[in-house]
């Protein structure tokens, strides 16, 4: 090092004549970097009140508060988060993982106030509070506050690539759709314990999907015990609300996972595959569950159907200590499930399972019984403390055009296929309708011709008065149907079933659809009735619908049903229709038509019968 | 004395106890030494940290692997980065994460950012203290050029938070290479400024020679790393004894002095800022595409399988490293911070001030590179 | 260098457990009345540098875990040997009821602030010792703040809650 010198410090002099580097605040101001974390932004429309922000907050600063002007829905909590800014220390986690997205940071960081209550706040962004947030020429810097920011100052937001929650799903390994079209294998194979596993530690515990169910299973209680691997812990969890997770596990509809956080902007968690693996991994319900029946009351309800709602209605009350004995035509219990779902969504053996467990709490079941002929609806009132009705709806509709009765109906195909003689199909079938009954039948329809008519040249349509965006059946079950070989003609309505000279069915005119629901939203479709077009085919089979069948009940009793607006039985809030001590839930009652809302009816129905027989002792 | 009193020979050799800090002008940070003095003499000093023990690691034991992140830049606010890597590094290690390569190169950037930027404070702390206010001046302006750049890649200015489990928190935003260059060419100009004004000023060289001069035996002995080790001559550098992120995938030199003294300590700082900068070159030129993170268990459920580590990094200061137990559960069982500043800052200071004059108390600290903070913990 | 030590550790001292946890690494648990010779026995083969010397409270176990683990400074002033990441950590469980151990600083001159701090913060006595005083804390505790049952939760709630209004 050379030697230094006591001069060389003068050359800094130059610096003098240089222009300062300091800014002169408040005239020159600095503008934040695009990234900058400053005070929290959050779109109230977006935000669905889950609750994760605060749950990740390494400081507590957030707080979930009502807000009274949101409208709870499922998939929406009217919480908001709130922000102590005595305690934030803006790391930026709560925007991380925000499912929505709607938590940021601005570039905003001033707040200077004697009061510290202002320090608490509710974060919104100028969407909805346009006095707060300014647009540049308002804006000053020595008003800024918590409550005069500026207007599209986003600062540091959320990055699909940097989220802390998994968007993706663990894939569910299926068999091919070549391979499942050729017989009736279960399509889903369903998770490994492992991928079970990995599946569950994406759940984020914000229970908006608890909310969502119509039976209010503890969703984010039997995820963690999968995740923890005590499988038998979540089956415990699953049973307080819903006795047939097998059943569930395969065709629930999922409202919960419509209203999972991880949906909005990634896959849903697989909360009905995570059921389904439950009551899978566990041979033995029983040893698992440890459920004892309550002393025995000596009351006994009659409950007619063995669907869902009648399963469970019959598991809630035996566990009550009542004598349940359920009534159901079919050779075993399921109901709908026994006939409706296709082998390759919901075998037999899982119903069955689900069946044989409530048996084993002393239900007595009646199969092969149909109530009305082998047994009559007044006996049971007679005979019973108190009856159920679980019937659904049984008698497929039709569509009424010209020789529609050379058609077959929905249900009569799916049951001779699923628990009968398989129905011996065409070349060419057409199925109508546009719901998941229309897409079972054309799927199994497919499968039929594969196994009766191999190496034919054969072909399944399906006609829809519905276009793509508003067909009923779920998206999952159009795309299973399109990757199987389903053909599909949305927005043609059926004219005619068009015979040849020998009375055979030739074909199904058609015409094209105008509108499907009028302004009202009603159904009530019109037609271009000079569109047509013919559609060939040997075999058409109507899948638009089911109606309840109530011919079992004598027509001077069924005067005193009381039915709702939309043709519902009327029910009040313990599930007790206007008949004395008649009970209901179900599709009879409901307007969802699915099994977890019908075990939600039964839930309420089991309570109500409940609290009758306990008055009357 | 008092006024008016005949002098004795006592009173000269009377010891009085004097205490530096923590509210004293030549005290930097929140830290005390008692010091036992005969005349302007230091008989025995005792270093008294603890003004800021936070008790971050046991605070860790009640928070969640993740929510920990935001939590350990705090435990160094000079050089909050390196806390990050350490922790980063210790969760990486326990939970068997792999971090994508770009994102080892982005974090070797991000950290020789932070340690110029902490040089930088350092130099203003060792010029301001000893007087030389100009230079001073000069690097805190450079200082908040190089938080200019921690602005625009992590959106904070001190705390970046940034540097997290599983790579890093978002990648380079649009242009920021350039920026960096920029950045670090115009406080790279201002090398021979310093030097005129600072380092090779006649009056630093004799406020800083000789003082505070420990030798490679003492140093090893009392646990120095970072510059008060290499200032004695030795090359010990994590960086390069056990290389982590990016820094064996480029050419680097680590800078050594052979004094041992508060002047070498303080030529190393500076040989190193220099290096650093060209290191950040090289990084970003050999700077790969691709991903920058890789994603983490979820926050609420990850726990990590029972193990126990030790990892270290080359922080500004010296060997940085962190002792880390899990027992399986989603918090750390048990967390312990090796920082620089704890040897040289008790055990080293308290043997350097035996025997040196009142006057070079701060002189000493300061060129021991002491941060206070992270003493405590 | 890995194996030779382990299998000379294991040859000089008969009563600690070797372990190679993972590459690079060793784990020495020994008796915590040979802790000195130990260390210095590992001082002298090349583990000259105490990095720390760290505290681990198991009370379902009635144990504390003192951890010192050592590295290697630079053997020379040129090359970096990959023997230089070598990490041993030496452990003694010691009860947790009056737990003692025998102070190292005679081994190792920069274990006297860890001592102290681990004494203060887990109430570990250091025989042997110069300065057993406070390190950190203002006050002592009844329950020494960094063991497992000193709840910080219910302290800090204890001492700080409600938190007072701030005066205008």
């Amino acid at each position: 090092m050379g030697k230094p010198s006591i001069l060389s410090a003068f050359k800094a002099v130059k610096f003098l004549f240089q222009k300062p580097v300091t800014l002169r605040y408040p005239f020159e101001q600095k503008e934040p970097a695009p990234r900058y974390r400053g005070f929290h932004l959050n779109d109230w429309d977006k935000c669905t009140g889950c609750g994760n922000c605060a749950d990740i907050c390494p400081n507590e600063a957030i707080t979930m508060v009502e807000a009274p002007e949101v409208e709870p829905k499922p998939g929406e909590k009217n919480e908001r988060p709130q922000l102590d800014y005595g305690r934030c220390c803006f790391c930026g986690l709560c925007v991380d993982i925000c499912p929505p997205g709607s938590l940021r940071l601005s570039r905003d960081y001033f707040h200077i106030h004697f009061d510290t209550n202002t320090f608490v706040f509710l974060p919104k962004d100028e969407a909805k509070d346009e006095e707060t947030f300014l647009p540049p020429e308002e804006y000053s810097i020595l008003q800024a506050s918590l409550t005069h920011r500026r207007k599209d100052y986003e600062g540091f937001s959320s990055h699909p690539d940097f989220t802390l929650f998994e968007p993706e799903r663990v894939p569910m390994p299926q068999v091919s759709p070549e391979e499942r079209r050729l017989s009736f294998v279960e399509q889903v194979l369903g998770y490994s314990r492992e991928e079970a596993r990995r599946e569950a530690a994406r759940c984020l515990e914000c229970k908006l999907c608890e909310d969502a169910c119509p039976a209010h299973l503890k969703i984010s209680d039997y995820i963690r015990a999968i995740y923890e691997d005590r499988p038998d812990e979540a089956l415990r969890k699953i049973f307080e609300d819903n006795p047939i997770p097998a059943i569930c596990g395969r065709i629930c509809m999922r409202h919960c996972e419509t209203a999972c956080s991880l949906s909005i902007r990634g896959e849903p968690l697989a909360i009905r595959w995570l059921k389904r693996y439950t009551s899978d991994s566990i041979v033995d319900y029983r040893e698992a569950l440890e459920l004892q029946p309550a002393p025995t009351t000596g009351k006994t309800v009659a409950v007619v159907g063995a669907g869902p709602s009648g399963l469970s209605v019959a598991h809630f009350l035996a566990l009550k200590g009542h004598k349940a004995v359920v009534y159901d035509a079919l050779p075993g219990g399921g109901g709908m499930m026994r006939i409706g779902p296709p082998a390759y969504r919901l075998p037999v053996e899982s119903i069955d399972k689900d069946v044989a467990y409530t048996a084993s709490l002393g239900v007595e079941f009646r199969f092969n019984t149909k109530v009305g002929t082998d047994v009559l609806f007044e006996d049971l009132l007679n005979d019973y403390d108190a009856v159920y009705l679980g019937i659904g709806t049984t008698s497929s509709r039709s569509t009424r055009v010209k020789n529609a009765e050379k058609c077959h109906l929905a249900l009569d195909f799916l049951q001779r296929n699923k628990i009968g003689r398989p129905v011996e199909v065409g070349k060419h079938i057409i199925v109508i309708g546009g719901g998941n009954v229309a897409m079972d039948v054309a799927r199994e329809a497919l499968r039929l011709q594969h196994i009766q008519r191999p190496g034919q040249e054969t072909k399944t349509m399906t006609v829809s008065l519905e276009d793509w965006d508003e067909m009923p059946a779920t998206e999952d079950e159009i795309e299973e149907a399109k990757e199987e070989g389903v053909e599909f003609n949305p927005a043609w309505g059926p004219k005619e079933v068009v015979l040849d000279d020998s009375g055979e069915v030739k074909g199904l005119a058609c015409k094209k659809v105008k509108s499907v629901f009028d302004e009202a939203g009603r159904f009530s479709p019109s037609f271009y009735e000079d569109q047509v077009m013919l559609l060939e085919g040997d075999m058409i089979i109507e899948a638009i619908g089911q109606g309840p069948d109530f011919s079992f009940i004598p027509d001077a009793m069924m005067e005193n049903v009381e039915f709702t607006e939309r043709r519902k039985v009327k029910v009040d809030e313990d599930g007790r229709t206007t008949l004395p001590k008649v009970f209901a839930g179900g599709d009879i009652v409901n307007v969802n038509l699915d099994a977890v809302t019908a075990i939600a009816d039964a839930k309420v129905a089991a309570e109500g019968i409940d609290r009758l027989l306990s008055s009357e002792s | 004395m008092i006024p008016g009193s005949q002098p004795t020979d006592t009173d000269s050799e009377r010891e009085l106890e004097l205490y530096f800090g923590p509210q004293h002008l030549g005290m930097v940070g929140n830290f005390s030494i008692t010091l036992k003095v005969r005349g302007d003499r230091i008989v025995e000093a005792t270093a008294n940290p603890g003004y800021l023990h936070r008790g971050f690691e046991k605070l860790m034991e009640y928070r969640t692997w993740m929510q920990n992140f935001p939590l350990v830049c705090r435990v160094n606010v000079v050089e909050p980065d390196s806390m990050e890597m350490i922790y980063a590094m210790g969760v990486e290690k326990l939970a068997g994460l792999e971090v994508p390569e770009r994102a080892q190169y982005i974090r070797s950037i991000y950290l020789e950012l932070a340690r110029v930027g902490s040089h930088l404070f350092g130099l203003w702390a060792y010029s301001n203290m000893l007087g030389f206010d100009t230079p001073a001046q000069w690097a805190m302006y450079h200082r908040d050029l190089v938080l200019d750049l921690f602005e625009e890649l992590t959106g904070g200015r001190v705390y970046h938070i940034y540097l997290w489990p599983g790579g890093v928190r978002r990648d380079f935003p649009e242009g920021f290479k350039d920026r960096i260059v920029e950045t670090l060419h115009s406080i790279g100009g201002c090398v021979p400024d310093y030097d005129s004004t600072f380092f090779n000023n006649r009056l630093f060289h004799q406020r800083a020679h000789g003082i505070a001069k420990i030798s490679q035996e003492r140093a090893k002995a009392l646990g120095a790393t970072g510059q008060v080790l290499r200032a004695t001559g030795m090359r010990y550098d994590i960086r390069k004894v056990e290389p982590y992120a990016a820094y064996d995938q480029v050419d680097w030199e680590v800078p050594t002095r052979e004094e041992g003294d508060a002047y070498s300590r303080i030529w190393v700082i500076r040989d190193e800022m220099i290096e650093s900068v060209h290191m950040i070159f090289k990084l970003l030129d050999a700077m790969p595409g691709g991903e920058v993170y890789n994603r983490v268990p979820n926050p609420f459920k990850w726990e990590i399988p029972p193990g126990e580590t030790y990892v270290r990094c080359e922080s500004s200061r010296g060997e940085l490293g962190l002792y880390m137990v899990s027992d399986g559960g989603d918090k750390p069982y048990r967390v312990h911070f090796r920082t620089p500043s704890y040897p040289h800052g008790l055990t080293i200071l308290e043997e350097l001030l035996k025997g040196a004059s009142i006057a070079d108390v701060g002189n000493t600290m300061i060129s021991l590179y002491i941060v206070a903070p992270e003493i405590d913990r | 260098m890995i194996s030779s030590l382990k299998s000379s550790l294991e040859s000089t001292f008969k009563d600690v457990a070797v372990g190679e946890p993972e590459a690079g690494r060793l784990s020495v648990l020994a008796p915590k009345d040979s802790l000195p010779v130990v260390l210095r026995y590992l001082k002298e083969n090349g583990l000259d540098h105490l990095a720390l010397l760290s505290c681990v409270d198991w009370p379902e176990r009635g144990k504390f875990e003192v951890v010192y683990v050592l590295s290697c400074y630079m053997p020379s002033n040129t090359d970096y040997a990959s023997e230089q990441r070598l990490h041993v950590f030496v452990k003694a469980e010691i009860p947790r009821e009056h737990p003692a151990l025998q102070s190292v600083i005679d081994v190792f001159e920069n274990a006297e602030p860890y001592e102290r701090e681990i004494h203060e913060l887990f109430g570990v006595h250091f025989a042997g010792h110069p300065r057993l005083i406070p390190l950190f804390l203002e006050r002592e505790y009844e329950i020494p703040p960094f063991r497992k049952d000193f709840d910080t939760r219910q302290y800090v709630a204890e001492t700080f809650d409600p938190i007072p209004p701030v005066d205008e």
